[in-house]
């Protein structure tokens, strides 16, 4: 088990996006070409696709909501900063 | 620019191609043994070109290009350059060290071994039983508990591993058998395992790399092999440290070939490691077996190794035993269910508390704690929904302050690996 905390350089964070229905493969093409983003997981309840940022400083997560936003068919984002983990 | 790809294929890119690799380097071993007295002297001069190759290797890989060294654009993105280990890798490190000079010797004394008459091949489907071995050890470390379909397909792709490989040439021994199950199985189970574990450690807030791992683990594994030799030595009045360094330089270009191989075929194998179970990694890489007839057909047309079989029925056997292996490959494959929960708690109840208690439930993979609308966001792996119900969920409800929840199923997933 390993714990991380606050003393560790990189900020993580979900952001939970809803979708306009629709042609949503060619915003997750998108998607997988920001460079902050590690994972995309598009998902099946309250959310539609829910994507895990790494970034340097908070400055650059925004710049990372922000680019998701201009992606076509991102009707909301909801960004949830991680102040702790645990994993495998 | 970083492309996300889908996990789940990398993941068999990496362990096919791992056992392609490793059927060439395994076609050089018979080549290699015939050439050598015996099998002590074989394994070391093994591990010397071993960490000649890996040490070679790893410097041109760490060259930079570009800002990025070779290494991390070609085998694993998390390579920066060759590194010391740490503190915290070393015990790691011994016991896979330990684990893969046992398995080597153990390997090289089946070569020699008079009953099964110079044909590993009798005796070596049954090596493929390590599978079974990591899935106990997985169900002993909690957090991997198998499943049934876990076990299930084990058993698939072990059973479908020896009637795939089965040669009925040669008679099997019992010394053999006995070599197979209690040296070559566990010192293959360690070697996986804390390979495996080692892949899982965070260096530097980054993910371990497979080239280092592999790297140290040759030096580890050189130095058992030389201090077992050694004591075997020492009571037998024998030379073998020193026939092996001579061997080394007398049959350098067949060892030098074999190392290469499984150089590439390691750090494949250990990237592999990372992202998925230990055992079905080795349960994909078995398929090992498939891609050494070709390369057993070619020696054996250059007359560097037995014939291949001819007779209808055993060629029947071995293709039953390939299409079972492979169906349990593609089961191990298929049934992974990923599942995200976000959780809402009531004020009033420690965040500290509340993660240890999630984190013990199985099946939990990770769980942050967030700054926003949900507390905590739960990420899961299930081999089943209803255990994700019963197993997770119920689970979850049981945990004082836990006012709102959300079930989301991943139905696909990309990541930077």
């Amino acid at each position: 088990m390993r714990v991380s905390n606050k003393v560790k350089k990189m900020i993580n964070a979900y952001i939970l996006l809803n979708m306009k229905p629709g042609n949503n493969d060619k915003a997750i093409e998108e998607m997988r070409k920001i460079e902050d983003i590690a994972k995309i997981s598009i998902v099946a309840g309250e959310y539609d696709i829910v994507v895990r940022a790494q970034v340097k400083s908070l400055g650059r997560l925004l710049k990372v909501t922000d680019n998701i936003q201009m992606i076509n068919g991102v009707m909301k984002t909801t960004t949830q900063i991680i102040e702790k983990e645990i994993t495998a | 620019m970083k492309i996300k790809i889908r996990k789940r294929y990398l993941f068999f890119v990496l362990a096919f191609a791992s056992a392609i690799i490793s059927a060439v380097s395994s076609g050089i071993d018979t080549i290699a043994g015939d050439l050598i007295d015996n099998y002590w002297i074989l394994s070391i001069s093994c591990f010397i070109l071993a960490l000649i190759v890996s040490f070679s290797c790893s410097a041109f890989l760490s060259i930079p290009f570009n800002g990025k060294s070779i290494g991390s654009m070609f085998l694993d993105p998390s390579f920066r350059r060759i590194r010391l280990i740490r503190k915290k890798e070393v015990f790691y490190h011994i016991l896979a060290g330990l684990g893969n000079a046992i398995t080597t010797i153990g390997y090289f004394a089946l070569f020699y071994d008079k009953d099964l008459g110079h044909s590993p091949s009798v005796i070596l489907p049954f090596s493929q039983i390590v599978i079974l071995y990591l899935v106990i050890a997985e169900s002993i470390t909690d957090k991997d508990t198998p499943t049934l379909i876990d076990i299930q397909s084990s058993v698939i792709v072990t059973f479908g591993a020896i009637l795939g490989s089965i040669s009925l040439t040669g008679t099997i021994s019992v010394s053999a058998l006995v070599i197979v199950f209690l040296v070559i199985n566990p010192g293959s189970m360690l070697f996986s395992f804390y390979q495996r574990k080692l892949k899982m450690m965070k260096i530097n807030e980054r993910p371990n790399d497979a080239i280092n791992i592999r790297l140290w683990n040759v030096i580890f594994a050189l130095s058992f092999t030389l201090l077992i030799t050694l004591i075997f030595d020492v009571f037998n009045n024998t030379t073998n440290i020193i026939e092996g360094f001579i061997a080394s330089v007398q049959f350098f270009g067949w060892m030098f070939a074999m190392a290469f191989g499984t150089f590439f075929s390691f750090v494949l194998y250990i990237r592999s490691l990372g992202i998925g179970k230990a055992s079905i990694a080795q349960a994909v890489r078995s398929s090992v077996i498939i891609f050494s007839i070709p390369v057993t057909i070619v020696l054996s047309y250059f007359g560097l190794a037995d014939p291949f079989p001819t007779d209808p029925i055993l060629l029947l056997i071995k293709i039953i035993g390939m299409i079972i292996m492979m169906l349990g490959i593609s089961t191990f494959a298929l049934a992974l269910t990923k599942a995200y929960v976000f959780i809402k708690m009531e004020p009033g109840y420690p965040i500290e508390g509340t993660m240890k208690r999630l984190w013990t439930i199985k099946g939990v993979n990770r769980v942050a704690a967030l700054a926003g609308p949900y507390d905590f966001i739960v990420k899961i792996h299930t081999r089943t929904l209803v255990k994700g119900y019963e197993r997770i969920l119920r689970k979850v409800q049981e945990i004082p302050g836990v006012k709102e929840y959300r079930w989301q199923s991943v139905l696909k997933e990309w990541e930077d690996i």
